[in-house]
Parts: C-alpha cells; sequence; structure tokens
C-alpha cells in the first residue's frame, strides 16, 4: 500500500522506496502476512534448507527471549510515567507533550520499529530481561536507553536510572506499549542475530578503505549520503514509515550517528548498523548482497570520514555531552605578504581550525528549536592589514531564496513575514518534524560579531551574545548565500541593524562556495577602520582576546532573522610572534640552575673534607 | 596475611595498568565511569584501593628480598597522585588546582618519609649517595641530574613564558543575589512574601508538607512516590498542576535543562555557561521558589553583572509564558528532581 501511495512521488523518491520494499516488507505487512511468514521460515527450517546458508553472512538463528514478569512491567510503569511519558507520550506513541517541537520526533512505540540492532532488517531488536551487561550485543533496547540516541533528544540514562530500572521500563514499554507485535510471539516473530562479537574486524588499512570508497559507490550508498557522505544525497526526499522527512546520516559527524553507542570512533557501529540496517528509515540491510569482508572495507571507509585532528588522530570527545570537546579560543596565526583565498594552500593547511558548538536561537521569539547547522569549523590568519576568517560548515541543502526576501537586509524582526517558531501543541500533522523541507526557502547565510571598543570593556564584560545592546555595540559581519557580504552595527537582539556602507567596500569576500554538502566561506576584514580610532568598528589589536560569536542560517529550515544557530562567545586572537626575551630568560635560569650545582657541590665536598666556610 | 597482601598486590598492579592503559588510549577512558553526583566518593574509594594496592606491592617486594627504597617509595606515590589527578579526573582539574594538590601530596609524602629518625635517614641516604658519588654509577648519575636539571628548568620556563593562546578563565556568579521585587505582566511579586500559587494542598490552600508528601523519591533513579502518578487521569490539584507544568517543561526547556533537568539537553553542549543542573544539590534545592520565580522570568539578560548576563542564553520566560505558567514549570522542576524548596524561615 505504501508502494502504491509512492508511484505518485517524484522518480528519486520512487527509486529509493522500491529498493527498500524489499527489506522492509514485513515491518508494514499486516499481522497475518507476518504469521504466514513466520509460518514459512518456521516450514523452512523444518524441512532442513534453513541452514546458515539461508542466512545472511554474520548472522545466526537466535531463541526469543523469555517475556518479563508481571512485577517487573509494573515497576517500569512507575520509571516510564516518571521519566518518558513526556516525549513519548501516555500510549508510548511518541506524542508527549514535548514531541512537536522535536524533529526527529519521539519514537512511536506501538508498531515495533526500532532502529538500532543486531537482529536483521525488518526483525524486532533484541530486548532480553536477563541480560544486564552494557554493550554484550545481547539487549539492544537496553544498550540504547543506556547510551541513548546522539543527535536526537533522546539522552543516555545510565547513571540516572540503575541498570535494574532501565531494564524494568523497557519490560514495560515491550509488552504495553508495543502494540502490533509480540516480542515472544513465536508465531510472527524471529530472530536472526548479527554474530559480531565473533566477526573478526578488517584492520583500517590503506587498502581496505580504498576498496570501502569504491564499494560506497557501487551499492549506490552515495546517492542518499552524498559522494562525500556528507549526508547530502537525497536530503528532500526521504521519509520515515510515518511519513516525516529523514535525513541521511553524515559520516563526517560519527559523534552523531544514532547507533554510536557513546563510542563514535568505534567501527563495529558503523559494520552493524551496515549489516541490519535502521528499520522505519529507507536505509536497507546490506547483510544479504554484501560479503563480511566488504562490509568491514565499507564500515572502515565511512569511520575514516569522521572528523579528525590535524594528527588523524579522532577528535577527543566530551563525555559530558558525546560532542567534541570545545576549545573556546579560535587563533589568528601572522602570515608575510597575501592572504590566499585557497584553502588548499600550505598557509591555510598548516593552521589549525576549531570547533564551533552552534545551538538554536532559543532565548527569544522566533526560537529554533531544530537548528540543522550543529558546528561549524573556523581557521584564521592574519597579515599586517587584515585579519581572515575561514568558515566550513556542513549543509545538505544549498539555499538560494528565489526572487527578492521581502524584508531589507538590516531588518531583524521578520516575524511578520512568515518566519515564525514552532506552537508547542500541533499534533502530528502540524509539528515541526512535518514542517521539515516544506518551508520557504531563504539564503543560508553565516555571520559573526565582534565588540566595537573592547578595548574600554573592562574583561569580563562583553556586548550581548545576541547583536550587542544599547551600551555596548556589535560590529557584525554577516554573508548570505545569494553572494553578500554586508557589515552592519548591532544595537540589540530587537533592534535593527544599521548598515555601514563605508565599511563594507574594505571587507572582501574572498571564497563562498558549496560543494557536496558543505560551505566554504572565506572573509578578510580589516583590521582597523579607515582612521586609528575604533568609535564604528572592532580594532585588532596583536595579542589581545577579543570576544567573537557565531550566527548561522540554513535557508531550507526557513532560518531567518532570530531564526538561526548561534554559538557561544568564543575569544579570537591575533597570535603575536614571538618575542626575544622568551629565549633569553629561561637560558639565563638555566645558567643560574648550574651556578646553584656548583656551589651546592663545592660546600658539600668542603664538608665532607671537614672544612668550615 | 601474605594472602591478604597478594590480593592487595593483585588489585594494586590491575589498578595501575587500568590508568595507564587508559592515559596510553588502549584501555577506553570509560571502563569504569565516573557517575555525576557519586563522583568525589568514587574517587576516594578509587585512591583507597590503590593505596591498598601499594601497601600489598610493597609487602610483596620486601618479602621477595626486593625492597623498594623508602626515597623510590615517596616519589613514586607522589608521581602517581599527580598522574591520577591529571588522566583520571573529568572534567579536567585546572593547573593551578593540581599544582596545589601537589604541593599537599608533596608535604603529606614528606611527613610519611620523615615520620622517625630511621626513615628519615632511609629516604635521605639516596640523595646523599649521588651528592656524593661515591661509586662510578653514582658519578654517572650526578653527572646526568646536573645536565638535566638545568635543561629541564630552562625548559620549563621556556613553556611557560611562550606567548599561550589558553582560554581565560572568568569567574562567574552562578548565583547572584536577587531583588526585593520583580514586576512580570505588570504584576509586582515581593520575594520574600510571594508563594508558589499552585502548591496547593486539596482545599486549595498553600501547603508545602502536602507536596513535599508527594514529589519523587530521592536515591538513584528519583522516581515518583507510589500512588502519586501525575499521569494519573484521576490527579487533582497539586499532581495535576505538576503534569501541566512538565507539559511546558518539555515544551520549552528540556532543550537545555535536559529531559532528566540535569542540565544536557540537545542544545546545551554548545552554550556557555552551561544550562542549570537542577538535579544537582547546589541549585534550586538551594534556593527559594521565588528566586526562580525571578530566574525563570527575567532569564540570562535580567542577571547583574556577576551572572555575565551577556552570555547567558536562558530566555526571559515572560517573552514567552504567562506568570501561571512559569510557577508551574518551578513546581514541576521540584517535583521531578524530589527536592523541597527553602523557605525563608
Amino acid at each position: 500500500m505504501g508502494l502504491i501511495l509512492n508511484l505518485t512521488n517524484n522518480l528519486g523518491e520512487q527509486v529509493v522506496r522500491l529498493t527498500m520494499s524489499k527489506f522492509r516488507v514485513n515491518v508494514k505487512a499486516s499481522p497475518i502476512i507476518g504469521a504466514a511468514l513466520g509460518a514459512l521460515l518456521i516450514s523452512a527450517s523444518a524441512v532442513g534448507i534453513g541452514h546458515a546458508g539461508d542466512l545472511p553472512e554474520g548472522f545466526a538463528k537466535g531463541e526469543l527471549a523469555p517475556a518479563p514478569p508481571a512485577d517487573m512491567i509494573e515497576a517500569g510503569k512507575r520509571v516510564y510515567f516518571t521519566k518518558c511519558v513526556w516525549c513519548h507520550g501516555v500510549d508510548g506513541a511518541g506524542d508527549g507533550p514535548g514531541a512537536d517541537r522535536l524533529w526527529p520526533r519521539p519514537r512511536n512505540f506501538n508498531q515495533g520499529t526500532f532502529k538500532i540492532r543486531h537482529t536483521a532488517s525488518g526483525e524486532l531488536p533484541l530486548f532480553n530481561y536477563n541480560e544486564k551487561t552494557p554493550d554484550s550485543g545481547k539487549n539492544d533496547l537496553f544498550d540504547t536507553v543506556t547510551h541513548g540516541l546522539p543527535g536526537s533528544a533522546m539522552p543516555p540514562w545510565e547513571g540516572i536510572l540503575t541498570e535494574e530500572q532501565r531494564i524494568q521500563v523497557l519490560s514495560f514499554v515491550t509488552t504495553q506499549l508495543v502494540k502490533d507485535r509480540k516480542f515472544t510471539d513465536k508465531q510472527s516473530e524471529t530472530q536472526t542475530i548479527l554474530q559480531l562479537g565473533t566477526i573478526k574486524p578488517a584492520e583500517a588499512t590503506e587498502d581496505s578503505i580504498k576498496k570501502g570508497a569504491q564499494l560506497i559507490v557501487d551499492k549506490k550508498c552515495i546517492e542518499c549520503h552524498g559522494v562525500e557522505g556528507r549526508g547530502d544525497g537525497n536530503a528532500f526526499n526521504l521519509k520515515d514509515d510515518w511519513g516525516f522527512s529523514i535525513q541521511p546520516a553524515n559520516w563526517h559527524k560519527c559523534w552523531n550517528f544514532r547507533g554510536s553507542r557513546q563510542d563514535p570512533y568505534n567501527v563495529r557501529n558503523i559494520f552493524r548498523t551496515f549489516s541490519t540496517g535502521v528499520n522505519g528509515t529507507p536505509m536497507p540491510s546490506f547483510a544479504d548482497s554484501t560479503s563480511i569482508e566488504d562490509r568491514w572495507n565499507i564500515a572502515n571507509f565511512v569511520n575514516s570520514l569522521c572528523e579528525r585532528d590535524e594528527e588523524g588522530k579522532p577528535l577527543g570527545i566530551d563525555p559530558l555531552t558525546d560532542k567534541p570537546k570545545i576549545n573556546f579560543v579560535v587563533p589568528s596565526a601572522p602570515v608575510e605578504g597575501e592572504i590566499s583565498s585557497d584553502p588548499e594552500n600550505e598557509m591555510w593547511k598548516k593552521q589549525g581550525r576549531r570547533y564551533v558548538a552552534m545551538g538554536g536561537q532559543i532565548t527569544h521569539k522566533p526560537r529554533n528549536f531544530v537548528n540543522r547547522i550543529d558546528d561549524i569549523w573556523v581557521k584564521s590568519l592574519y597579515n599586517e592589514k587584515s585579519v581572515v576568517y575561514l568558515i566550513q560548515w556542513d549543509d545538505r541543502t544549498k539555499s538560494i531564496a528565489e526572487g527578492k526576501l521581502p524584508w531589507a537586509p538590516t531588518q531583524v524582526n521578520v516575524e511578520n513575514f512568515g518566519v515564525k517558531e514552532q506552537a508547542p501543541k500541533t499534533g502530528e500533522e502540524g509539528s515541526i518534524a512535518a514542517a521539515q523541507n516544506n518551508y520557504a526557502v531563504y539564503n543560508d547565510a553565516i555571520g559573526f560579531q565582534f565588540p566595537i571598543k573592547w578595548q574600554e570593556i573592562p574583561a569580563p564584560f562583553k556586548p550581548r551574545y545576541l547583536w550587542g545592546d544599547a551600551k555596548f555595540n556589535a560590529d557584525i559581519l554577516k554573508w548570505e548565500a545569494d553572494g553578500s557580504l554586508r557589515s552592519f552595527k548591532g544595537t540589540g537582539w530587537d533592534q535593527d541593524f544599521e548598515e555601514r556602507d563605508d565599511f563594507e567596500e574594505k571587507v572582501k569576500l574572498l571564497k563562498s562556495e558549496w560543494k557536496n554538502g558543505q560551505w566554504t566561506v572565506m572573509i578578510s576584514r580589516p583590521l582597523k577602520g579607515s582612521k586609528d580610532d575604533y568609535d564604528d568598528y572592532t580594532r585588532f589589536d596583536i595579542g589581545k582576546y577579543i570576544p567573537m560569536v557565531f550566527f548561522a542560517w540554513d535557508g531550507h529550515n526557513g532560518d531567518a532573522g532570530r531564526k538561526m544557530a548561534v554559538s557561544a562567545f568564543y575569544y579570537t586572537i591575533l597570535q603575536p610572534p614571538i618575542p626575544q626575551e622568551v629565549y633569553i630568560y629561561p637560558a639565563v635560569i638555566a645558567v643560574g640552575v648550574v651556578f646553584l650545582e656548583g656551589w651546592m657541590l663545592t660546600r658539600r665536598a668542603n664538608k665532607k673534607k671537614g672544612k668550615v666556610l | 596475611m601474605k594472602a591478604l597482601m597478594s590480593v592487595g598486590a593483585l588489585i594494586g598492579v590491575l589498578g595501575l595498568l587500568m590508568l595507564i592503559g587508559m592515559i596510553f588510549g588502549v584501555v577506553p577512558s570509560n571502563t569504569v565511569r565516573l557517575v555525576e553526583g557519586y563522583m568525589p566518593m568514587q574517587v576516594l574509594s578509587e585512591l583507597a584501593v590503590f593505596v591498598a594496592g601499594f601497601t600489598g606491592l610493597s609487602y610483596l617486594a620486601n618479602s621477595m628480598g626486593m625492597a623498594i627504597p623508602r626515597f623510590w617509595q615517596g616519589v613514586l606515590f607522589w608521581t602517581f597522585v599527580q598522574t591520577y589527578l591529571k588522566f583520571r579526573i573529568y572534567p579536567p582539574i585546572p593547573f593551578s588546582v593540581r599544582a596545589m594538590y601537589g604541593v599537599v601530596s608533596f608535604v603529606a609524602v614528606f611527613m610519611w618519609v620523615s615520620a622517625n629518625e630511621e626513615d628519615w635517614k632511609k629516604f635521605r641516604q639516596p640523595i646523599l649517595n649521588v651528592l656524593d658519588a661515591n661509586t662510578g654509577f653514582h658519578k654517572a648519575l650526578r653527572t646526568l641530574y646536573l645536565i638535566l636539571l638545568p635543561i629541564l628548568i630552562g625548559g620549563f620556563s621556556f613553556l611557560t613564558m611562550k606567548p599561550s593562546v589558553d582560554e581565560p578563565i572568568e569567574l562567574r556568579t552562578v548565583h547572584p543575589a536577587p531583588p526585593a521585587s520583580t514586576k512580570v505582566h505588570g504584576k509586582t511579586y515581593t520575594l520574600q512574601t510571594s508563594q508558589n500559587p499552585y502548591r496547593v494542598n486539596l482545599e486549595g490552600k498553600y501547603d508545602q508538607a502536602y507536596s513535599n508528601k508527594l514529589i519523587v523519591e530521592q536515591g538513584m533513579g528519583r522516581l515518583m512516590a507510589p500512588n502519586a502518578n501525575p499521569w494519573d487521569e484521576k490527579a487533582e490539584g497539586y499532581l495535576k498542576y505538576v503534569r501541566e507544568g512538565g507539559e511546558i517543561f518539555f515544551q520549552n526547556c528540556h532543550f537545555c535543562h535536559g529531559d532528566n533537568l540535569n542540565g544536557r539537553g540537545l542544545h546545551a553542549f554548545a552554550f556557555n555557561p552551561i544550562p542549570a543542573n537542577f538535579t544537582d544539590p547546589g541549585t534550586i534545592a538551594q534556593l527559594q521558589e521565588t528566586f526562580i520565580f525571578w530566574r525563570v522570568a527575567k532569564g540570562g539578560i535580567g542577571l547583574p553583572n556577576e551572572g555575565f548576563p551577556w552570555a547567558s542564553v536562558m530566555p526571559p520566560w515572560e517573552q514567552h509564558l504567562t506568570t501561571d505558567e512559569i510557577w508551574k514549570v518551578i513546581l514541576f522542576e521540584y517535583w521531578h528532581t524530589g527536592y523541597y524548596p527553602r523557605t525563608w524561615d
């Protein structure tokens, strides 16, 4: 039925849905078909052809786990109505009070469709109330509750709920809230389990990664995940089982993988997801069509794409947030002469980049509950005249507004033009998840602000992060995807920008390019205004910490005005060349130590000889 | 005795191997997780286990005739404490604090090795040996020290003098002094006398004793009290308001303050200062409800300067919620964390 409906959609989606249908047949199928299919499988094994050869490579038949005892279910109800009901709803339909402002929406348990599993595509996940070891590979739902689902609102519950409580609440969910299927029904359910514990991973050699790079083309992974794996391949047409827009994973942000289990650089997680597919989404299982070796090659390649530091090591992950650790300083290194506009130039490659985390602007209306840009990467260089910022961020959609925008570039209060925040309670149809990809398209944009006259503001005072305030004004630069780069003065979160044409002539857009799901924007600005004073424009003094805030807009998310992503306060600093004293003083100190040693040894020797000084 | 000491030694070796493994990234650093709220106790007991381990190790070494000189015991133990502080504890402790612990543990080690004359002599001997350099080995060692010391000290001062781009440290007051009164939606609330209009018993009277009986239970998990389910269709009065407050919380606040009110919401990782953790006994448990009302209504922008109003992304909720909604959210926060609001008397 879902298939017929989809035929009316455009071709791109049709192809995906058709390939998917094979793997998802018993998810959507009626109980009768499900039962028939189950019977078929059982009879097949009875006849004796159901040995390992029939199963996808690396899988083995498993037994259904026993039903949890009634007291456990009852105890779980108490956990559920304290912690879970707020998003997942009274009936577990994923329609709690928090649901309409979330994307992805909270899981609807009723259908028994769960994403992260060790079981074959379409099967229920593993849940066994007797298995309390985390990451055993024998209790998928327990691991999900333990580690949460990064990139969604589901947090890790380890350290909050005890193991016992996590098992209890799962006992309640799997027996009372999963309504269309039954975890213990041998007639309709099977368990075909990926034997991840016993499969030896292939080493991530150059050869393996190279093979993986070819395989993701052959297996058509790039059709959805994009040529560079930034999830930009089919960003508009993918839907989950409930008809909500869904986006392919961005392989460069492994810490946002739902199945990363708080261990994002672990290649096994990728191997598992690739082998089992993601139920309820267009991501199929590739176990039938791909040998174990090839699956490792692909997993190794995908893992190699995740962002790493300059030495190629995994980024440090903050265990409190499960995101890369943040350094709040964006250093700018000195260079002689012209600064290259090519990010691949040696001077840029030498300079380290900084991870800038972006959250939704949730302070003032219209609040942005779902910000599709959650981080940007920043590098900076300076010479005697200007400072240049190279900003790169992943955005699955290149967005340029059609025609002229109805508001002036200086206007920040654009709610009257339809840029509204999501209402708190709308029901599924009006929810923020349903609105994805249906927004009016505005310009992608990036902006950053510095305080004006920061030299006169005693630390730690700053102009407010949101476009300054009446007392301390902000110097704002904003680039939009229509190619414009503008200079503004900000005097408050609800105050329209003041345009500054004279400065605009001096700022330069060195590069702006959208390629394979990533924006690269390079902006140059003079170190100071025309005069030496700094009344209107931020003057950059070498070696000083200058507060800096970043803003990002995703045009396909309907971002405009205050509906945007925003960073915390960062500091930018023009790194001074190392002064001579730094070399001289330590040398003097070292010589002093040598003298001290000489003195001590002489004294000791004299004392031993019985001489008195 | 020997068996006991052997067990101690085994624990010590295992612990050390694990710590070294974590430092070099062989053992995943989350093998033994530090659980929030229990961390100080965890750290203390881990250190106790290590001390027991070392005692066992040293005993075994003694009985095997391979006693470790007192001098090296002291040096090794001090190094161990520093290593532990640097690599085990998260979020990392700043260098200045570690230096303080370093001095304290140095003094402790010093007191230990100089507890009596004999011990002190034993401790001193290796140092004197090297200083006097009577044997060839000690002579070589002395020469080595003579060369290494100036290089190390010079190098260290070079590193400290080199201009760095470390994050500047800025200290912010988390709970600034509240004003005497606050005006929200045209009505003035005196913080000392205002009460949460929804903290009421079944007769509709303000009754904290009544609501205290219905909040979630303290202890791991913080689950609702039996027969006090706000989602019960028959729930009335206080519990019904808790549910309404929870609905508002999960439509507005959890994005930063998190599903478990522990400050780990979806957007929290991006912001600095980080969102308040209500489950921490140092936040709402320490404060009066009216203080929370003022903070919620006026948000980050309404903070006095010592609270860094320019950096906080906390919304002034009077722009988004009605006064009733704010009171209900506060009611929910206390219910869900299992804390009593502080009273004025």
